[in-house]
This record gives C-alpha cells, structure tokens and sequence, in this order.
C-alpha cells in the first residue's frame, strides 16, 4: 500500500486523538501521587503539588502484588487455552455450513451469553458446590470464564473462518488429506492471526475477571489481582492512591506487552497475509 | 497493665484447654473486611498465635460482597464459624436462626460485659430480646467546619438547622471555589446513614418517616441544594469523597466520621474542629447515625466454644482498637489515650459524646429495602422530582409495606 | 464402532463432535445458570433455599413486583438509551478510528496499540478515573470546558438528573472503543487493496469507496462486531457502581444494575433475576439480528 502524502500530519493528528484518549491513563498515573485531599481539590491539579511516589513501593508490599499477579496469570491463562480449544472447532463448523442448524447453533451461542456475570455466579457457585469444584477454586474461575468468553470468541473467529476460500480445503482432501488433517494443516494455519488476537482479548478480560474470582476463589493465596483491588474500598473510606497505583502496577506492564504484539499481528494483517 | 492480664488469662484459659484436647486441632475460619488497618486479620492471626490447639483461617472480603458471600455460604452449607457483619446487616441473620444465640455464654463470660456497651450497638446485635453478637467497634457521624473560614466570616459553628443553613450561606464563596457544606446525599447506604439522624431529631424514625420535622429536614436538604451552597455532587458522591473536598478547602463545612480524622489531620492546610450535629431547634432532640461491625457466630458452627473464645479474645483487646487500629471501642468504659495532636483530640471528645445520640439503622431483617425507600426519597425530593412530602409520603408506603402495617 | 471413528475423523462426526464439545461446554455453565435464573424468577428465595432448585412457587408474582416499581420505566428507558448511544459511538469512533490508522504513515500501528489501554485496565479503576474526570468541581473535564470558554458554570455531569446517564455512556463509549477499533480494523486489512486501486482507477470518490467496497466486504464483521458489543454493552457493570450507583433518584439506573442492586443490594435475589429475565428481550432482539446477518454472507 501506498503511504500517504503529508505524513507528519497524519502523525500529528494521531498524535492528538492519542492523546485525548490517553487522559484517563495519565489520570489514573497522577491520581496515584496526588495526596489524598489533593484529588478532590477545585479547581484540580494537571501535576500534583507535591507528588509522593513512595504509595508505589508501599502498595507492592502490602498487598503482595507478585503472589496475585501470578493467580491473574494462571486465571488468564487457563481460561484463554479452554476457550481457544473448544471455540476454534465449533467456530470452524458454524463457518463451514449454512443451514438451519448454524443459525440455530449461532442464536444459542448468543443467548447464553445473556445474563450478566453478578446474575451468573450465584447459580455457578451452588453448582460448583454440588459438584465439589469449590476445592479446586483457580479450575472452577477458570471454567467459568471460559463458558463467559465462549461465545465472544466463537463469532469472530467464526467471521476470521468465513474469508478463508472454501477451495482451499477442498483441495486439501482432494489431496488425501482427513477433515482432521485439512482442518489442521490447511484451514487453521490460515485463520492463526485472527485466532490470535481474539485469544489475546480474552486473555486481557480473563486478566482483569472479578466477580467469579471474588466469589467462588475464598482462600486469598489463590486470588487475583482484580480481588486485592477491591479491597481497598471500605465502608467509609476509599483509598483512591492505593487503588490507582495498584493498578497502574497491574495495567503498566500488560499494556507494554500488548502494544508490541499488536504491531505485529494488526501490521501482519494490513500487510495482507490474510489474502 | 490490665491488657496484660486479660491476654495472660486468655493464653492460659487456651493452653489448659490445648493440654486436655491433647492434638485434636480446631480449625476456625473467620471472614470479615481486611480494612482498618487490617484490624480483622492482625487480631484473628493473634488469636491463632496464642492458641496451639485452634488453627484460624481467615477471608478478607471486600465490603461490598460481604453480605452477598455470608447469603451464598448459609445457603449452601459453607458458612464460616465467625463473621464480622455491619451492624444494618446483622438483623437480616439473626432474625432467620443463621446466627448462633450466645445470650448464655454471654452472661456466663467472664470477659463480655454487656452493661459496659452503648446502647445503640448493643441493639444492633440483638432480636427478640436475645444477644446473637458482639459489637466490633462503633462510630458516628458530626459536623466539621474549618475554622479559619468560620473565623473570617465571623460565623460560629451552628447548632440548630437554621444557623446551619445560615452559616452555609455566609461562608457559601463560589469566587473561591468555596462551598458552604457538603455532606453526602448519595442514592445508596451511605445517603440513608446520613440523612436518617435528620429524621430521627425530628421526633421520626425508621418506621416512621413521613412527619413535618422530617419534611423540613429533606426541604432544607433542597434549599442548600438550590442555593448552590453545596456541590450539587453530593447527590453522587459518598461521604470519603464528599469530605475530600472539605479537606482540599473547598467546603467550609462537612457532615461526616471519625474514619475522617487521620486524613484530615494529614491534609488539611487549615484549623478545623468538630461540633455535634445541628438539632431541629435549640436544645432540640439530639440524635446521629451508628455505624460499624458486629461480630458474630454462626448457627452451624461444629466449635461453639471455640468461636466464642475467638470472640471472647477479640473483646479483650478492645482498649488497642483505638491506639492501633483507628477504631472507637464500642463501649463507655474505656477512655480513648491522647493522639498527641490537640484537633483529634478534641474532635474525638465530640464524637464521643455524639455517640450517646447514636441510634441503630433497624435492627431489622429487610433493612436494605427500608434504607432504599428512605435514599430513593431523598434523591427524587433534591432533584426536584417529587416535593419533599409527596416523596417522603412514597417513602413511608414502601416502608409499610415491607413492616407489614 | 469403526464406522464411528471414521465419522469422527473424516465425516460429518467431525462436525458434531467440534460443535457438540462447545455446545456442551456452554450449556453446562452458561445454560444451567440462566435455567436457574428463569426457574428462580417464578419463586420465593430466602437465604436458606437460594442453593436449591425447589423452592414455593411465586408464580408471576415477582414479575408484577417488578413492573409495578416505580422507577421500571425509567429503568427501561435508560436502558434503550445507554446501549443505544454507547454503541453507537463506539461504532462510529471506532470505525473512523479504524480508517484512520489504517492509512499508512509512519508510527500508525504503534499508536493504534496504545488505544487498546480501555481493553486492559480494570473497570473499578474506569469508573473511579471517569468519576474524578466527570465531577462537577473537582472534575478535569468542567475545568477544560471551561478554560476552553466553552462554559461558564461547572456542570454536574454526574448529579444533574438530566445528564446522570451520559456520564456513564461518554465512560462506556471510552471503554467500549478499542474492541471496535481493532477487531473493525482487522476486518479493513482483509479487504484486498486492488479493489480500492481499480476503484480509484475508475473514479470513484472516497465515499463512493466505502459505501461500495468496505461496507459490503466487511458485513460479516460489522454483523460480529455489533452483535457483541450489544451483549458487551448490557453487561456493562463495573461503570456504575463505580460512578453513579444508578443516581440520582434512579436517572441512571439500567437493567444490569437494578438487577445487582435487587440481588446483592436488597438481597432480593429472585426479582434480581426477574429483571435479569428482561434483559432476554434485548439480547433476543440482538441474536435475531445477527444471525440475519450472518444470512447474507459470502464465504471468501
């Protein structure tokens, strides 16, 4: 593709919009070092009048950032694989036919999506109870977030599968190759990209998951971070520093990932690997 | 001194009972706020250090889904041995058998002395005439007002609704980003946490909200409101946040709690005190909000004895519930030692003495839909959405309703 | 039971065993729990049956508690309001966002992925930094407005019962506006280049390019992209308990957080799920949608 005339505009402009979306991110950075009264001060503050950065060392320690980022990190992961491994092939199938089944198999994938998380838990906790998953607390959350991810991963990947050439596959069996092995030489490799990015969303959201974890997970060892955040809410009070430098810690470092991998799976795609 | 003695009383009462029980281990599992500086957790891990027979396992959960984990736990056979509930929540467990009657054990306790606590949080812990809790700690809400501003303006602090609105509208200075008060009128508990006392010095009370003192009451609420003498934000803005303001200067006065007191001793650029809250007239009925904990046992605990222990242990040092953990203790017989700063000081003397006005919200079983009648009022009454009697009247049906009247 | 493997592994067995596994999967903890939910909004709960399936049954009994509330209309139409906006201008920012950065300058892609920082960040946080923002004195955005001359007196985006819900939808479309941008954009980069270049090569206008070219070629995208941020948006949570609690007197309030606020605010938890049965109708309405459009669709 051609680049466009005036570059530094575009970049300018870019620059901009960026910067108007990113206030929010800048706010949260300099809620965190503000003092506690400072936030509320009118007119407000754009730099704080005397920043205290030691909230940052203080919050890491007192809420053993480490140990929560880590049960974040096996939620995500767990949830994200689940869901990668059962959404693909039911993606697949509803991608290949068109018929009075898909449409039904896509209304149902849609409709059991309805209900709200905090609607969800409830049920999801008797039933776990019933079945003594509450034991094995991390695999419980892990399930349920993937039941929750399901159906957001199932209607992208499905619409990644719909601009692969059904020919190409056709091609492949024509060659001697089973459906298992079309699907998973030809067809898949194909749709690796956009499976790609849809796994990296959920993982994010499966990152950051609260209200399954803060229910069904009761042994604090085992929570994740978006549990310690809440924990800085109290009755009366609402530790605002704690909370926006907590997580800043836990956005920070996540954002920075995500942005190089972005590059490279968005770039891959506009360069056209799809076609 | 006398802490010393209790702790050694306890360790020894618990070691004898460890000998006996030789390794039979008891596992306790207690579920409250981690909040307060961890007060929970640092006396239930204390509890578990003192004890070798008695393993304590303790949940932090956040407020808000306190009461919704205690619902899930009950009704699947989960529930913790010991929970520390707010005292509007409480009523919701005891009055349906969940919590374990300690009345006796009570009384046959060495430690708990129930002739020692105030009124109003002992009353939260009750139904029917038995004792199913023991309150953690207790507090209140007062007005504070800086007192450079006041100085400035020649105001004093007001004690009657009228001086109150009065002195609102002499230290109301919008060219200086200045409001006259701010409290919190928020569409949630905490709106009903401040606004119920208003009814209640009017002669009103939970059950019956709808009487001309608390009509003028929501109707000066509408007036500071219209005049602008308050941000109109605190209709969406809790007590923490409303009072923030208050601390960065932009607010002469607040209604809020002693929870208030380190932040604002750390922030405030300016001299503040506290006074108690306004009365409808001059030496009028007093009355304020309660707030805080209650510790309690649940019914289906397989260690009685050891719960109440935990608790017995946890009442024993109540005289570090202040010093350490910011904490009022929720009875008359402990003095609160000195902060070493004058304005605390002073501030929790007025504080104390609001807390002889304190009343409970309820107690209960349905309070959360009584509260919502009482917020839902206030809100549709400062918008402008209903008058304040026709709100008011609105929220008294729904009330009935739920009192069955 | 060789027939069977065959099947499964080169037949139509294949398809009923990928679509099944899911199926199940789903139906199992997605199914069970709104069976639950619709069972329970036909009975009585308290604290000590909220763990069975058999409890008094209540009939409609908690539906006409629900439609006989006040503030039920309002709910409702708030409602209407908040997905509808939202997502219309995450859809229409996100689509011009997507365009945008879709040209090819320098830094294009690197600035792209920093608008995903909505995707990441918790929504407690969100909504305690669009609070602070969207506050009436304190707030940074009267502030801006005002240095700008664009208003005079503060405005209580938060508290004036008029504007209570635009402050959540302005958070939400904030929030809602990555996911639109990159999978929108995702969808641009499958279109291939040289239909535009022919198109050029004919004379066809930049509007007449995208009305022609991208939006067909990208109705399978845009059918998923909307389908999901209608359920997205309805489960829209975390903004408001974070920076309206549905206030003030109910301006705010919509389906999702009634039904939380009946469930885990009022301990009701059957007429919680009562309203949560109305939100059906919404996602109904949304399913039905999508797979329409999904009808038209042209495999690659």
């Amino acid at each position: 593709m051609r680049p466009v005339k005036h570059t530094y505009l575009w970049l300018l402009a870019a620059f901009v919009f960026s910067v108007i979306y990113l206030f929010p991110l800048y706010w949260m950075y300099i809620t965190a070092i503000k003092s506690p009264s400072e936030i509320f001060a009118s007119p407000p503050t754009f730099w704080p009048n005397d920043p205290d950065l030691s909230i940052y060392p203080d919050v890491w320690e007192a809420r053993e950032v480490p140990r929560y980022m880590w049960n974040s990190l096996v939620i995500a992961f767990g949830a994200t694989g689940l869901t990668v491994v059962f959404g693909t092939g039911c993606a697949y199938v509803l991608a290949r036919y068109r018929n009075i089944w898909v449409d039904v198999g896509l209304f149902l994938v849609l409709m059991l999506q309805v209900l709200p998380a905090s609607v969800m838990v409830t049920p999801l906790f008797v039933g776990f109870n019933q079945i003594g998953l509450l034991g094995w607390p991390r695999t419980a959350v892990v399930l349920g977030v993937a039941a929750k991810s399901m159906p957001f991963f199932v209607v992208l990947v499905r619409a990644a599968f719909m601009t692969i050439p059904r020919e190409l596959e056709e091609a492949g069996l024509v060659d001697g190759n089973s459906r298992i092995g079309a699907f998973i030489w030809i067809v898949l490799p194909m749709a690796r990209n956009a499976i790609l990015v849809c796994a990296l969303l959920i993982f994010m959201q499966a990152f950051g998951e609260y209200i399954y974890s803060a229910s069904i997970i009761q042994d604090q060892k085992l929570a994740p971070a978006s549990v310690g955040l809440k924990t800085f809410l109290g009755p009366n009070s609402k530790d605002w520093n704690a909370i926006m430098a907590y997580s800043a810690m836990y956005v920070t470092p996540i954002l920075a990932i995500f942005i190089l991998l972005q590059r490279r799976i968005v770039a891959g795609l506009t360069a056209g690997a799809l076609k | 001194m006398k802490l010393n003695m209790i702790l050694g009383t306890v360790a020894g009462l618990s070691v004898s009972l460890g000998a006996l029980m030789a390794h039979a281990q008891t596992t306790l599992t207690i579920w409250g706020l981690d909040g307060d500086n961890n007060l929970i957790g640092t006396l239930a891990a204390e509890f578990d250090a003192a004890n070798d027979d008695i393993v304590v396992d303790f949940r932090a959960i956040a407020f808000d889904e306190l009461v919704p984990e205690a619902l899930k736990a009950v009704a699947t056979g989960n529930a913790p041995d010991i929970i520390c509930l707010d005292n509007p929540d409480f009523a919701m467990f005891s009055s349906r058998g969940a919590m374990l009657d300690i009345t006796e054990m009570v009384a046959a306790s060495d430690i708990i002395d129930t002739s020692v606590y105030y009124e109003g949080p002992l009353a939260s812990a009750m139904w029917d005439g038995k004792l199913y809790g023991v309150p953690k700690a207790t507090n209140t809400i007062a007005l504070f007002y800086n007192k450079d501003l006041l100085d400035a303006a020649g105001v004093t602090p007001p004690q009657t609704w009228d001086e109150l609105l009065e002195a609102a509208r002499a230290l109301n200075d919008p060219e200086n980003n200045v409001y006259g008060l701010t409290w919190s009128a928020k569409g949630n508990e905490e709106g009903t946490f401040q606004f119920l006392p208003w009814i209640q010095m009017s002669g009103g009370s939970f059950e019956e909200v709808n009487g001309p003192g608390a009509v003028k009451a929501l109707e000066l609420w509408k007036t500071i409101l219209d005049e602008k003498l308050a941000s109109q934000d605190v209709l969406s803005q809790g007590q923490w946040d409303s009072t923030g303001t208050f601390n960065a200067g932009n607010a002469a006065m607040a209604i809020s709690g002693p929870w208030e007191l380190n932040r604002m001793a750390a922030d405030a650029t300016f001299d503040w005190g506290v006074t108690l809250l306004p009365t409808e007239v001059a030496g009028g009925q007093r009355s304020s909000a309660m707030g805080d904990f209650n510790w309690g046992i649940f019914a289906t605990t397989e260690h009685p004895e050891e719960a109440f222990e935990a608790i017995e242990f946890f009442v024993a040092q109540s005289d570090r519930l202040f010093p350490e953990f910011a904490n009022i203790p929720p009875r008359s017989d402990i003095a609160l030692p000195s902060t070493g700063d004058a304005r605390k000081d002073e501030a929790l003397a007025v504080f104390v003495e609001q807390l002889k006005y304190a009343q409970p919200r309820g107690p209960h079983p349905d309070w959360a839909k009584i509260s919502k009648a009482i917020y839902d009022a206030m809100q549709s009454a400062m918008t402008g959405q209903a008058s304040a009697q026709d709100a008011l009247d609105t929220a008294q049906a729904s009330i009935d309703a739920v009192l069955g009247n | 039971m060789k027939r069977l493997f065959i099947s499964i592994s080169d037949g139509k067995g294949f398809d009923i065993l990928l679509v099944g596994l899911a199926m199940f999967f789903l139906l199992a903890l997605a199914g069970i729990p709104l069976l639950y939910n619709v069972l329970m909004s036909f009975q009585e709960v308290d604290m000590f049956t909220l763990g069975s399936f058999i409890r008094p049954w209540a009939g409609l009994d908690n539906y006409r508690y629900i439609f006989a509330q006040p503030e039920f209309w309002l709910v409702m139409k708030n409602t209407a309001l908040f997905v509808f906006c939202s997502m219309a201008g995450q859809f229409v920012l996100g689509f011009g966002l997507a365009i945008f950065f879709q040209q090819n300058f320098w830094g294009a892609s690197t600035i792209r992925g920093l608008f995903l920082v909505s995707w990441v960040m918790p929504g407690l946080v969100v909504g305690g930094i669009w609070s602070f923002i969207l506050a009436g004195d304190y707030g940074v955005l009267n502030a801006i407005l005002e240095g700008l001359g664009i208003i005079d007196e503060p405005v209580f985006w938060k508290s004036d019962p008029d504007l209570a819900i635009w402050a959540v939808i302005i958070a939400n479309i904030w929030l809602g506006l990555a996911f639109n941008m990159l999978l929108l954009s995702v969808g641009l980069a499958a279109i291939p280049r040289d239909l535009y270049e022919a198109a050029e090569l004919d004379g066809a206008t930049a509007w007449q390019r995208f009305r022609t070219i991208t939006l067909p070629m990208m109705r399978s995208t845009i059918g998923a992209v909307l389908a999901l941020g209608l359920i997205g948006t309805l489960q829209q949570f975390d903004l408001f308990p974070a920076m309206t609690e549905g206030g003030p007197a109910n301006t705010s309030s919509v389906t999702q957080y009634w039904a939380w606020q009946m469930s885990f605010k009022q301990y009701d938890f059957a007429r919680g799920a009562t309203i949560s049965m109305l939100m059906l109708v919404f996602v109904f309405m949304a399913a039905i949608v999508y797979v329409r459009s999904t009808r038209g669709e042209v495999r690659g």
